[in-house]
């Protein structure tokens, strides 16, 4: 009797458990009307997001408290992905690390992004003179080799979270805007961007009504792929200790600090951030091959 | 039926086709019953989505797989649709086509003398000089100058009709018994169209081929078809003898279609309201009687039986019986009053003085790469009163459009625009905006014309808010007013411009234009991507709207008929240059200029069409 409503309980509690985890994954593919691709790509950044998110406090545990007695300790029950060569608890650290890093990286691509398309905009739409002066520019940008630029100026500029931010944003946009600067021609001497100077749109309001509007599928894609980009970069950044600074850590920082131990066979503390490093980039490739399979069709 | 001389008989034939999202199959073409004889042309005429051009591809088997073909197509005493693909090879050799595009349908990279002599070769494994004897004959025959020269230069180097004559002639290179032209003069000016349909129906005659003509144009195939059929929603609404047809339509859609077509001296005219219904939406019943004046409750039950005479018959319950046959064209051309004739003109609204534009001048938005690719202008002046409608006719690369470009000051041009005596260059910013929102534009392509992420209501609402207004409410009830101005559904507001047919979104750009009260509208070919029944709709819509709102029009065409029913006053253009500017039915009747004189000859005339059908089509 007592057994028979337990499994009853146990039942109940489990239906809608399984019925929001299925509509979840239904949903899921319906925004991604059906695309594989893309819903792989959706739920690895879903996943990714949750653990770097809230991940750190389901978890509970302190990355920076010090386990003198389990130093390098392998994983097992107690560190689920070991101890680095202070003790500190490796699983907690690379939760922290996806925070600190998905802080920096996002912000960045937003700036990049924002400055590319305003870049490729005024480009594609200003005067002549103005144009040729904005593309040369940016071909003097885009010659000169990203990561190097990095290390000067993170070498002269205290580096914190906002400084990366600016960094990091103001070095990734100039393909973006040749990306807008040449859909902005392409688009600006359609037939109705002509009727809405007709009607007396100035440029602000044929770039914010028809242009963004009509390049929005092409926008959405490089954003991701921009994401992509961003994490690397700062990942290889904090590889060369130029990214976030100790005591909070990221990825590459993770990364390097592994490899520095790789004498002593620590593999628990590489290959969880490179893997971690993968599966983003991996995420949103996805998600932008996704996007641009299913635009195709449209 | 099957008599002498019958070179292709298609009989109960249908096709159904995959539909557009991927599953399901829908009829596009039932129960078609067709012949054509030696030496004789067959026009198959109707709409976009009628299923025309389909019945050509089944013919020729060239439809895409999937598609199930049911039917026959008799050719020699053989059918098409169940040969063999070897032995269907060997017959494409005796049927001849000629497509839409000449341009995609030649190779660029090969030169247009192997082009013409490849079937010739495959067919007859004749050595290559032979070949190219045989090239330069046919070159020489379809009116090619010089062809022994000119064989061996590539497509890009033949003008667009050139370009459809080498198509003929590659099609004529095997000797063909039947010859299938596919809109064969869709894209060319009205005198070159009419060069290419006379040469088609004198080399049917000299080869004693058979022709299938596949036309939306029924005006077009008036003067040499012997014997017709017009298709409707995927099936034949009327067929028989061209003559008795044309001079005593049965079928409603028929009749409508023949009053449909802007003709010179013509006092009315009539599109058909309503759309097509696609293919997988078609009523049950007759295809047409959602759309039809005669329309009764049986109408809708069963397809109609055919009645007729033996010349001409028409699947209809209410065929059109007594109606008198319009006086022919010789008779008379007491043309059009047009809407304004009467008008007094008042003081210029616009005024052009010796307005050029040179090739390679930039415009468009500020800082402009594109390169005007037309001719220049050549020192245009004209004058436009309150009111009043301007034609502007000329074919492809006279300066028309350019010109309708520079009244809007989308290109860099010398000379002065003046608008009630002012020049916008001479404004201030904010009154330059001002006086731009004056003039406005429908364009050629109404998908074009649109933007395909907004919704129909935020376009309207786009032109009155840059016009300043932003009350919601207010902006909410002036769009369904606009809307149902032009003669649309306020509903049709939620919609995306891929979601309503090409004749609403045109009119959904007149509706724009409306919005900002203007005093002018340049309209650029506002007809000329529309199905014929629908620019009827649209020509008087504007005719209207003009009468109503007092509006001045500057209306480009190479529709020189379109022109006519709109316009008071017409300039002929050529090679950007005036050369004729009349009131209208001066320059229809008694055109002095002998280009705008071959211009008025190349329109269809008011001939055996339209009559008054009772109750309004």
């Amino acid at each position: 009797m007592l057994d028979e409503t337990r499994s009853l309980d146990a039942t109940r509690a489990d239906l809608p458990v399984r019925i929001g985890a299925s509509s979840i994954l239904a949903r899921l593919l319906r925004l991604s009307g059906g695309n594989a691709t893309l819903t792989t790509g959706l739920v690895i950044a879903a996943l990714i997001l949750l653990a770097s998110s809230i991940g750190p406090v389901l978890y509970g545990r302190d990355p920076f408290a010090l386990h003198t007695a389990s130093v390098l300790a392998a994983p097992d029950g107690r560190y689920p992905f070991g101890t680095d060569d202070l003790g500190r608890n490796a699983f907690a650290r690379l939760l922290v690390a996806g925070r600190s890093t998905l802080y920096v990286a996002l912000p960045a691509t937003l700036v990049a992004f924002t400055v590319g398309t305003l870049y490729g905009l005024a480009s594609g739409l200003g005067p002549r003179l103005l144009d040729q002066a904005l593309m040369r520019l940016l071909d003097a940008v885009l010659a000169l080799p990203g990561l190097v630029v990095l290390i000067f100026f993170g070498a002269i500029v205290p580096l914190n979270t906002g400084s990366l931010i600016l960094l990091l944003g103001l070095i990734s946009w100039p393909s973006l805007a040749r990306l807008v600067r040449n859909e902005t021609l392409a688009q600006r001497d359609r037939d109705f961007v002509h009727a809405s100077r007709q009607l007396g749109g100035g440029l602000a309001h044929i770039a914010g009504t028809h242009l963004l509007r009509v390049m929005a599928p092409v926008l959405v894609v490089n954003f991701t792929f921009l994401v992509g980009d961003m994490i690397f970069a700062l990942s290889a950044l904090s590889f060369l200790g130029l990214g976030v600074q100790p005591p909070h850590t990221s990825w590459g920082g993770l990364l390097q600090e592994g490899l520095d131990l790789v004498a002593l066979d620590a593999w628990w503390l590489i290959v969880p951030p490179g893997l971690m490093i993968f599966a983003a980039m991996l995420a949103t490739s996805l998600i932008g091959q996704g996007l641009l399979a299913r635009g195709g069709t449209r | 039926m099957t008599g002498s001389g019958v070179v292709l008989s298609l009989r109960h034939l249908g096709v159904e086709l995959a539909g557009r999202d991927g599953h399901g199959v829908a009829p596009v073409l039932e129960d078609l019953d067709l012949e054509v004889r030696e030496g004789e042309m067959t026009a198959l005429v109707g709409e976009s989505g009628s299923g025309k051009t389909i019945a050509a591809l089944a013919v020729m088997r060239l439809l895409p797989p999937g598609a199930r073909i049911t039917g026959h197509a008799l050719f020699a005493g053989e059918d098409l649709l169940t040969l063999d693909e070897r032995r269907m090879r060997a017959r494409r050799g005796s049927v001849g086509m000629v497509f839409q595009n000449p341009l995609s349908a030649l190779n660029p990279s090969m030169t247009i003398g192997r082009q013409v002599a490849e079937g010739h070769r495959l067919h007859t494994g004749a050595n290559a000089g032979a070949a190219r004897r045989h090239a330069i004959e046919l070159l020489g025959e379809v009116g090619i100058p010089d062809p022994a020269r000119r064989l061996d230069e590539f497509p890009h180097q033949f003008s667009g009709g050139q370009r459809q004559r080498v198509m003929i002639a590659a099609a004529l290179a095997c000797n063909p018994k039947l010859l299938i032209a596919d809109e064969p003069t869709t894209g060319l000016d009205p005198l070159v169209a009419r060069q290419i349909l006379d040469l088609l129906a004198r080399l049917q005659r000299d080869h004693r081929m058979g022709l299938l003509f596949i036309t939306h144009d029924l005006s077009l195939v008036e003067r040499h078809a012997q014997r017709l059929c017009v298709l409707y929603a995927g099936r034949s609404v009327e067929w028989g003898e061209a003559p008795a047809f044309f001079a005593h339509p049965r079928h409603p859609y028929s009749h409508a279609l023949l009053a449909a077509v802007p003709r010179l001296g013509q006092a009315s005219l009539r599109g058909i309201a309503g759309t097509m219904p696609d293919p997988g939406h078609r009523p049950p019943g007759c295809r047409f009687a959602p759309r039809c004046p005669r329309r009764q409750e049986v109408c809708t039950q069963g397809y109609p039986p055919s009645v007729g005479d033996g010349r001409t018959e028409a699947a209809c319950l209410f065929p059109l019986e007594d109606i008198p046959v319009a006086a022919p064209l010789a008779a008379a051309s007491p043309v059009a009053a047009a809407p304004g004739a009467a008008r007094t003109p008042g003081s210029a609204l616009l005024q052009l003085q010796s307005v050029t534009i040179r090739y390679g001048d930039r415009g468009g938005l500020p800082g402009g790469r594109k390169a005007v690719v037309a001719p220049s202008l050549d020192a245009v002046s004209l004058e436009l009163a309150r009111g009043e409608c301007l034609g502007i006719v000329g074919e492809s690369g006279s300066g028309k459009s350019t010109l309708g470009r520079a009244i809007l000051h989308m290109l860099k041009y010398e000379g002065r625009i003046l608008l009630d005596g002012r020049a916008l260059g001479d404004l201030s910013t904010g009154d330059r905006r001002r006086e731009r929102r004056r003039v406005q534009v429908v364009f050629q392509d109404p998908r074009e014309s649109l933007n395909p992420r907004l919704r129909i209501g935020a376009i309207i609402a786009e032109a009155l808010q840059l016009g300043g207004q932003h009350d919601r409410d207010s902006l909410r009830r002036q769009t369904a007013a606009l809307l149902e101005r032009v003669g649309l559904n306020a509903a049709l507001a939620a919609r995306l411009p891929n979601a309503i047919s090409g004749g609403q979104a045109q009119r959904v750009a007149v509706a724009r234009a409306l919005a900002a009260r203007p005093d002018i509208i340049v309209l650029d070919e506002p007809t000329s991507a529309l199905d014929v029944s629908t620019q009827a709709m649209l020509l008087n819509l504007l005719r209207d709207l003009s009468r109503d709102e007092h509006l001045a029009y500057v209306m480009i065409s190479h529709d020189i008929a379109a022109i006519a029913w709109l316009a008071d006053r017409i300039a002929v253009l050529r090679a950007g240059r005036i050369v004729e500017l009349a009131p209208t039915d001066q320059l229809v009747n008694h055109p002095r200029d002998p280009y705008s004189a071959s211009l008025v000859a190349s329109a269809p005339r008011l001939a055996g069409a339209p009559v008054t059908v009772p109750g309004e089509v």
